[in-house]
């Protein structure tokens, strides 16, 4: 498996006024081809900020990202991104979001058609082609969110806490179609969350970060094979061993918090 | 079945709820004639000078249908319809002229922030004197035709001006991010995301300013001058020559007219919302 992501030492200092927040020190990962990897830390630790910083939506103050060796400048197709608010445009219809990024490269009117339907098919939308998003569920909107992303047929697929605001069952659902589209589409994914379960469902490696500012802690490789039982004791081995690390790193974030009052 | 019936009780339960207040509405409306008609009645029997700012439900109904069907008194040849028809081109070209400016001078105000930096003194100064302020100075630069459309121009503009700035700035920054990360450059997240996000706000400065433009015709036309025309200029000449009748019945015409416009706006306002699937 050759490098797909390689993100070497990102640092992020945000200034407002005269406060200066070190929100990233160092912080190096590598995705390999094809890879499923999450990044998991507790809230504030700067997980989403590495992530748009990939996506090339904000500039790293020190270091630099590489994708398949090119070197990252702007936000760009190839790799595709999936938002937690979904971030669907309210005025087009399920196939008009998804087609998106296709008319943007001008993809004729027939191709854009075809391609639009199998994604349709893929996520499990059929029958909703004309729907606006506003008439659908939380579950149903993201499926449109990871089928825009999919339809430049992007090499990465950036996902930011996409079922953070789905509730438990369409969660767990969602979780499993997940994997059966990247199954079906071989994509490389970085996932970020800050549910232990979450990650242990869907990753073959674990990224826990630590507490801001933020960086590798720990690289937690999940072999179970997949489907994956919750209940199992491998999974919840596997679990508990996160958690332990996630909790220092709690911890640590709360221990700062206090003395910075 | 249950889900059915539930259903057709609200919308019975809707009926007959409107059927209720289009009752009561047109209970009010009939003691207000009637009220308006023993006022008129008492003035010109008790013989007092008011009567004849008074007249009557009936006469203001007659003159009314004849403003319509014959030259109205103190002009020849002019009926209500041609009135009519020269107030709402000016409206229309001063909404026009305003729109035409407004929209590409709101959405550079929002975009780019040296713009804005220039611009927001001017509006500041201007914004708040009221359009009428100008029509002295309009109607003798401009004169009759030319005046009024720059004072409706001025009451349209501000209203539009000022959403399109609000909606450009309303933008979601997550669909920008999202337009960003499917491949789209500057030119297309302004086409793409930031056009679309402005349209229910343009259409809100538009719907304010009809109404706007409609308040400044009539008071514009209503300046005595050579070759004045429309209804705002017929409200003051019938009074002038002592038909009040007539004063309200082109008073009503224009309220009608003022429903119409803004009647027109909000049908095309739905549409277009309905079609962009927002509701």
């Amino acid at each position: 498996m050759s490098a797909c992501i390689e993100a070497r030492s990102l640092s992020k200092v945000f200034t407002t006024g005269k406060r200066r927040i070190v929100a990233l020190e160092g912080m190096s990962i590598d995705v390999a081809d094809g890879e499923f990897v999450c990044l998991l830390g507790p809230s504030g630790c700067g997980k989403t900020t590495v992530l748009r910083i990939i996506a090339g939506l904000e500039p790293a103050t020190a270091g630099a990202v590489l994708v398949h060796g090119k070197k990252v400048e702007s936000a760009g197709p190839e790799r595709g991104m999936v938002f937690q608010e979904f971030a669907l445009f309210p005025w087009r219809t399920v196939r008009r979001n998804i087609e998106f990024g296709l008319e943007i490269r001008g993809v004729s009117e027939k191709s854009r058609h075809e391609m639009s339907s199998d994604l349709i098919d893929l996520v499990g939308l059929k029958g909703f082609e004309d729907a606006h998003p506003d008439e659908l569920s939380g579950g149903m909107r993201q499926r449109v969110g990871i089928a825009r992303a999919l339809a430049n047929e992007p090499t990465v697929l950036l996902m930011d806490e996409p079922f953070g605001s789905l509730d438990a069952q369409t969660r767990n659902l969602m979780q499993k179609e997940l994997l059966r589209i990247w199954s079906a589409t071989k994509k490389t994914v970085l996932f970020v969350t800050h549910s232990v379960d979450e990650a242990v469902f869907l990753a073959d490696r674990i990224v826990v970060m630590t507490a801001r500012p933020g960086t590798v802690r720990e690289i937690i490789p999940v072999s179970l094979p997949r489907p994956r039982d919750r209940t199992s004791a491998e999974f919840i081995a596997v679990r508990g061993r996160v958690l332990a690390e996630l909790d220092e790193e709690f911890e640590k974030a709360r221990e700062k918090e206090l003395s910075l009052d | 079945m249950s889900w059915n019936s539930a259903l057709m009780a609200r919308v019975k339960d809707a009926v007959s709820a409107n059927w209720y207040s289009i009752v009561l509405g047109l209970v009010a409306v009939i003691l207000f004639v009637v009220f308006w008609a023993l006022v008129s009645q008492y003035l010109s029997d008790s013989g007092s000078d008011l009567s004849v700012y008074v007249p009557g439900p009936k006469s203001v109904a007659e003159a009314f249908v004849s403003s319509f069907m014959e030259p109205v008194p103190g002009l020849d040849y002019t009926r209500m319809g041609d009135m009519i028809a020269s107030s709402l081109m000016r409206v229309f070209w001063g909404f026009l002229l305003a729109l035409a400016v407004a929209l590409p001078v709101g959405l550079a105000m929002g975009t780019f922030r040296s713009v804005e930096a220039m611009g927001r003194p001017l509006v500041e100064m201007f914004r708040p004197i009221p359009p009428l302020a100008w029509v002295p100075v309009f109607l003798m630069v401009f004169k009759s035709f030319w005046g009024p459309i720059g004072i409706v121009f001025v009451g349209v503009f501000f209203p539009i001006l000022i959403n399109v700035i609000f909606g450009v700035k309303s933008v979601d920054q997550k669909l920008i991010d999202a337009a960003r990360t499917l491949g789209a450059r500057r030119g297309a997240v302004f086409t793409k995301v930031v056009i679309p996000t402005i349209v229910p706000y343009l259409m809100t400065g538009i719907k304010v300013g009809l109404g706007v433009g409609w308040m400044c015709i009539v008071a514009a036309e209503m300046m005595p001058i050579q070759g004045g025309t429309g209804v705002g200029y017929y409200v003051w000449l019938s009074a002038d020559y002592g038909r009040y009748e007539f004063t309200y019945a082109t008073m009503l015409v224009i309220g009608l007219l003022s429903i119409l416009t803004t009647g027109v706006a909000e049908i095309f306002e739905k549409r277009v919302s309905r079609w962009m699937g927002m509701r």
